[in-house]
């Protein structure tokens, strides 16, 4: 909302230079968010007449003009349309800088010479209007400065409103929030109604028939009324409240609703197509043309105000078609209603539409506070339209909505704030507000005040609202810093905490940059990656691209490739500790669980020392056995699956203790295609509750060993497809409880070997806890463990 | 000369040659010389093959043993060698090979720095999940149905009646409900707006909540956690300013404003001119939402307050896209290792 510092000044009587005005309601929370001087581009803009106005040959779009600036006539050209000889126009001389960064300087037009220019509106930074040049009153004075004749020196205040403050969308309410925070009163402007003999109420009946969508209705009539320009006073306070002076009774209606805040509507009563006003909900399907020309199918959510039978307007909202005011109106039909806040929402809603009436409505308006709009805008109809007022308002108020009075305990109000206010100073705080103290009779006592709120306050309606009003006028400085109310004596740290933070850990100790998502996916690339997976759907996404809540972290992983890759990142190990979703199971539960996420692609680092090699899916289960060894999980194992997004060679699911935990390949060729993905790409995802119940956190101390260890190490030839997890697992059996640890440290396939074959050097490792082993033992457990290896695997011994 | 004593000569010659070598070169030459496709040992194995059968096994067992015992006593020499380094000219400016740590990303990092000073305070963590119901998002924190208030959070809705949560408040709403006072939590996490994708503004932002409830929690108590929070976060010396602000599940409701750390307060671009700049939503906890959870609104009180983590993420790092946090380019994130 934008407001001139002027009327502020003009209706609180404030001496405060605009800044600090700025600052004060800043800090009651009636935020002023940015203060511009009006006449920040009027600098060297004169008025001037225009004399003589001439077509400049081959050109058609441009005229040159003389024009009468008083202590010179200059040549001016002029591209403006609405240029007429006689007319008043703002000059803009040599030197001028105008909205836009435009700067005059002296210039030849198609030969001609202008040193000067006509402005229009958006020129001067009045408006965003540059149709045509702006036309000044005949009563302005040649040669005298622009901003002089216009009057136009002032500050444009834009307020950023909170929503609850419907009172103070206004001048009048920003003015009383400056009176309560000076200690003075408001002034509203003093005007008198010449009223006709006829009466309104011949004319006009009112019924409401939803009472608690509309608790008030009332109108007045003015007749004989004459559409015209406004004068230049009441276009420059729309203008410098961002509004589009249209014609005077528009303007008299915004203009009324701007220093009030009350919202009028001006009917043709000649169109309005019958002599009863009712006001009620409307028909399913029911059709209804807003004045912008929209035609509307509506529904009951909306209040319509009709003429008894069809719809006139869409209740606070926006007026129709049919019954707008035209050029050629004399009578009007002048509305000022209170409505329900919440139906004029729902309204707002259906119909999609907003508006400044609609903005004030629906945060509420003083339902009280309609008499003065609507007699202040009589009172300009009558002096600036020419128009008779009919004695008497119709006014349709059946059950009459009184001030609230709310119970205030000053011990409470000090207790929440930590303050120590005396109880003269807060009454004095609700009586610069404009509230009152009911009396004993009412309940006020030493210990609690009956506080009297007025009606144009609808957001104070318990002990809270006024404390916070106390402290908004009081300003929060007043309220001490103070630390030492500690709560509970203990902070836990929970389990899952602790467990992301040390997944975090382990992964960037690995070199494993983390990745985090928004959560939301693709569906088709979701259905691509995780084809038949319920996905949770997003009711109202705001683009194809992010429809559906992810239910895997894989598409989002891919999504994050993609865009590194096209910045030529191309060796990537990353993780995402992230959350994916469900749609509500058949017994409506809902579920979403965070997975941990590993991705491996392109190639490990080059060093002047190492070459490097490509990652591949030993790089992965290299991290997930780290990740087990760390939090003391059953062994990890990877059994062949063949999941969807991976490529069917590569596809393995990861169990632990017999239970699926993850699944772990190497993304299918297909679906990294559809990421613009050509390198191969591995993937683990794991979920973390899973994780979580594997973790052993006793984390025991086991004794270190007494006695030396004796190794040997192993040759053997075996089929190529033959698994190093059998072998290991073969190995451990024969050798028994004595081998501490088998290794496999290398694996050799080509030249040297047949084909078909491979060769694998295993290491183990042999111990006692109870004596140092003798070779002779070390050698028998090895006999065995050759013995089994030839007999289940058809191993060839090589000689070492 | 027979073969055995050949062995024999070859190898008092070979452990002499050994022991005496003082280079890896050396020992290189040495190792061919004698195991090599055409060394001494090789030709004594090559031999073999004429020698009467019944002789063989005890030469050629002779012949072996030496083959081993070379190989190991050069295997051990060499590397005693090869650990005293590279025999090139030592570079020390040759860059080092430790292998690179990964980056915790900067919104965890922020975050968790955020919840550490909260912590320090005596904060605990706690979560909720991102699909909500209206009741704890919006209803349980005093947004009443048709309120203008809904409309400072534009929403997301999933199929099946729930919504994507606007803020990380309703787990304040869901722990209330809960548990008894004192409570004193904080709720670090994700949350989602209808907004357009800009270099401000995305559909997801993280958020870090906080709140406590008490007997005698007073406003003084609010300014005084956030106040410390900041000075802790953005550094000594700034000025801070409360200000009177709206939530429905406040009141009264303040916004903190700090001033602004790039220009002292003077006004520059980060500040928009204004020398301050906006940090965190706080008041006192409704009594309406403490109601809505059972609690005694008259006996007990509280404040909350809550913080984006994209924003001042963005304030102090400098950062001017906020998309740059989904995009994940690693550029990025290797900047905040
Ligand atoms: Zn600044």
């Amino acid at each position: 909302m934008k407001l001139p510092y002027s009327w502020l000044v003009e209706l609180s009587g404030s001496k405060w230079p605009a800044e600090e005005m700025g600052d004060r309601l800043t800090l009651c929370g009636t935020a002023c968010e940015d203060i511009e001087p009006t006449a920040r581009y009027f600098d060297k803009i004169v008025v001037g007449k225009v004399l003589d106005i001439k077509p400049i040959s081959g050109a058609d779009k441009i005229r040159q003009a003389t024009v009468d600036i008083g202590k010179e006539k200059l040549n001016l050209v002029c591209g403006a349309p609405n240029l007429e000889v006689g007319q008043k126009v703002a000059v803009a001389v040599i030197g001028a800088r105008l909205a836009g960064g435009i700067e005059i300087k002296k210039a030849r037009i198609r030969g001609i010479e202008s040193s000067g220019m006509i402005c229009s509106e958006s020129e001067l930074g009045i408006s965003q209007d540059h149709a045509g040049i702006l036309v000044l009153d005949d009563s302005c004075r040649v040669g005298k400065s622009l901003v002089k004749a216009l009057d136009y020196d002032d500050y444009i205040m834009t307020f950023e409103l909170t929503p609850n403050r419907g009172d103070s969308m206004s001048a009048i309410g920003v003015a009383r929030d400056i009176a309560a925070l000076s200690s003075s009163k408001i002034s509203r402007p003093k005007f008198k109604i010449k009223p006709s003999k006829e009466k309104a109420g011949k004319y006009l009946k009112v019924e409401i028939e939803d009472k608690s969508a509309c608790p008030r209705y009332a109108a007045r009539i003015i007749k004989d009324i004459k559409i015209a320009e406004s004068p230049w006073w009441l276009k420059k306070k729309l203008l410098m409240c961002g509004i589009r002076p249209i014609n005077n009774v528009v303007d008299i209606s915004n203009f009324v609703m701007l220093e009030c805040g009350q919202p009028l509507h001006a009917f043709d009563l000649n169109r309005f197509g019958s002599n009863k006003v009712v006001v009620r909900r409307a028909r399913k399907n029911e059709m209804f043309k807003t004045l912008d020309e929209k035609e509307h199918k509506l529904s009951p959510e909306v209040l319509l105000i009709t003429n008894g039978k069809n719809g006139v307007a869409a209740a606070g909202v926006m007026g129709g078609f049919d019954s707008e005011v035209r050029p050629d109106t004399t009578d009007i039909l002048l509305e000022a209603a209170y409505f329900n806040p919440a139906v004029i929402r729902r309204s707002r809603k259906f119909l999609n539409m907003t508006s400044e009436s609609q903005a004030r409505f629906e945060k509420g308006i003083d339902p009280n506070g309609l008499e003065y709009a609507i007699d202040r805008a009589a009172y300009l109809f009558q002096e600036l339209c020419g128009g008779s007022v009919l004695s008497g308002m119709v006014d349709c108020y059946p059950k009459k909505i009184a001030p609230r009075k709310v119970a205030f305990r000053p011990q409470r109000c000090n207790d929440l704030l930590g303050t120590d206010y005396k109880t003269s100073l807060m009454k004095k705080v609700f009586k610069d507000l404009g509230f009152t103290i009911a009396g004993s009779n009412a309940g006020t006592n030493d210990k609690k005040l009956m506080v009297v709120v007025p009606t144009f306050r609808p957001d104070i309606e318990r002990e809270v609202d006024l404390i916070e009003e106390i402290v908004r006028i009081r300003g929060y400085a007043e309220i001490p810093d103070q630390v030492g109310n500690i709560g509970p004596l203990f902070t836990p740290i929970h389990p899952q905490d602790k467990f992301k933070e040390d997944i975090r850990r382990l992964m960037t100790g690995q070199g494993f940059d983390e990745i985090m998502g928004h959560g939301f996916d693709d569906s088709r690339l979701a259905a691509l990656v995780n084809p038949g997976q319920p996905l949770l759907k997003i009711s109202n996404p705001n683009s194809v691209e992010l429809n559906v809540m992810r239910n895997s972290l894989i598409p989002f992983a891919l999504t994050v490739m993609k865009n590194n890759i096209a910045q030529r990142n191309l060796d990537l190990c990353l993780f995402e500790y992230g959350k994916v979703y469900f749609p509500p199971d058949a017994r409506g539960n809902w579920r979403e669980e965070y997975r941990l996420l590993i991705l491996v692609t392109g190639q490990t680092q080059q060093t002047w020392r190492d070459k490097s090699r490509r990652y591949d899916y030993y790089d992965l289960t290299g991290v997930l056995e780290n990740l087990s060894s760390r939090f003391k999980m059953p062994k990890l194992e990877f059994t062949g699956s063949s999941i969807k997004c991976f490529d069917s060679e590569l596809s393995f699911e990861v169990k632990c203790d017999q239970k699926v935990i993850g699944k772990i390949g190497k993304i299918d060729k297909a679906i990294a295609a559809r990421f613009d993905i050509k390198q191969a790409v591995y993937i683990a995802e794991l979920p973390i509750p899973d994780l979580l119940k594997l973790c052993d956190n006793s984390r025991l101390f086991e004794a270190l060993p007494i006695y030396p260890a004796s190794s040997r190490d192993l040759a053997i030839v075996v089929d190529e497809t033959v698994k190093a997890g059998d072998i290991v697992s073969t190995v451990r059996e024969a050798a028994g409880k004595l081998a501490e640890h088998v290794s496999i440290f290398d694996l050799y396939q080509g030249k040297q070997i047949a084909k078909g074959k491979k060769s694998l050097a295993i290491s183990i490792s042999y111990r006692s806890s109870e004596s140092s082993l003798e070779s002779n033992q070390v050698d028998e457990r090895q006999r065995l463990v050759v013995g089994s290896l030839k007999k289940e695997f058809n191993a060839e011994i090589r000689d070492k | 000369m027979p073969l055995l004593e050949q062995i024999i000569q070859l190898e008092k010659e070979a452990l002499e040659r050994i022991g005496n070598s003082d280079s890896l070169d050396l020992l290189n030459a040495i190792q061919v010389e004698y195991l090599g496709r055409k060394g001494k040992v090789t030709a004594v194995l090559k031999q073999l093959k004429d020698v009467p059968p019944e002789k063989r096994q005890q030469i050629g067992a002779a012949a072996n043993k030496l083959r081993v015992k070379l190989e190991s006593l050069l295997k051990e020499k060499q590397t005693s060698f090869a650990d005293l380094g590279p025999k090139t000219i030592f570079d020390p400016t040759l860059p080092g090979t430790a292998s690179r740590a990964g980056a915790p990303h900067i919104i965890n990092q922020v975050m968790g720095e955020i919840c550490q000073i909260f912590y320090g305070m005596g904060f605990e963590i706690a979560h909720g999940p991102h699909v909500e119901t209206d009741y704890f998002n919006f209803a349980a924190l005093n947004f009443p149905p048709d309120h203008p208030a809904r409309d400072m959070q534009d929403t997301f809705f999933v199929e099946g009646g729930r919504l994507l949560r606007t803020h990380t408040t309703p787990v304040q709403s869901r722990i209330l409900a809960e548990r008894k006072p004192p409570i004193k939590i904080i709720t670090p996490g994700l949350c989602f707006r209808y907004e357009t994708i800009t270099t401000r503004s995305h559909v997801a932002f993280h958020q870090v909540d906080g709140f406590m409830v008490d007997e005698g929690v007073t406003m003084a108590d609010l300014k005084g956690a956030l106040v410390a929070f900041c000075r802790e976060y953005f550094g000594e010396g700034l000025k801070y300013k409360f200000r009177p602000s709206y939530f429905p599940f406040t009141e009264p409701s303040a916004e903190l404003d700090i001033s602004c750390f790039l220009c002292n307060g003077k006004g520059c671009q980060l500040c928009k001119y204004s020398g301050w700049l906006e940090i965190l939503g706080c008041g006192m906890i409704d009594p309406s939402v403490l109601e809505h959870a059972g609690i005694d609104s008259e006996k007990y009180t509280g404040y909350a307050f809550g913080t984006g983590v994209e924003r001042p993420a963005m304030l102090k790092h400098k950062i001017t896209d906020i998309r740059m946090f989904f995009n994940n380019d690693i550029r990025f994130l290797r900047q905040f290792t």
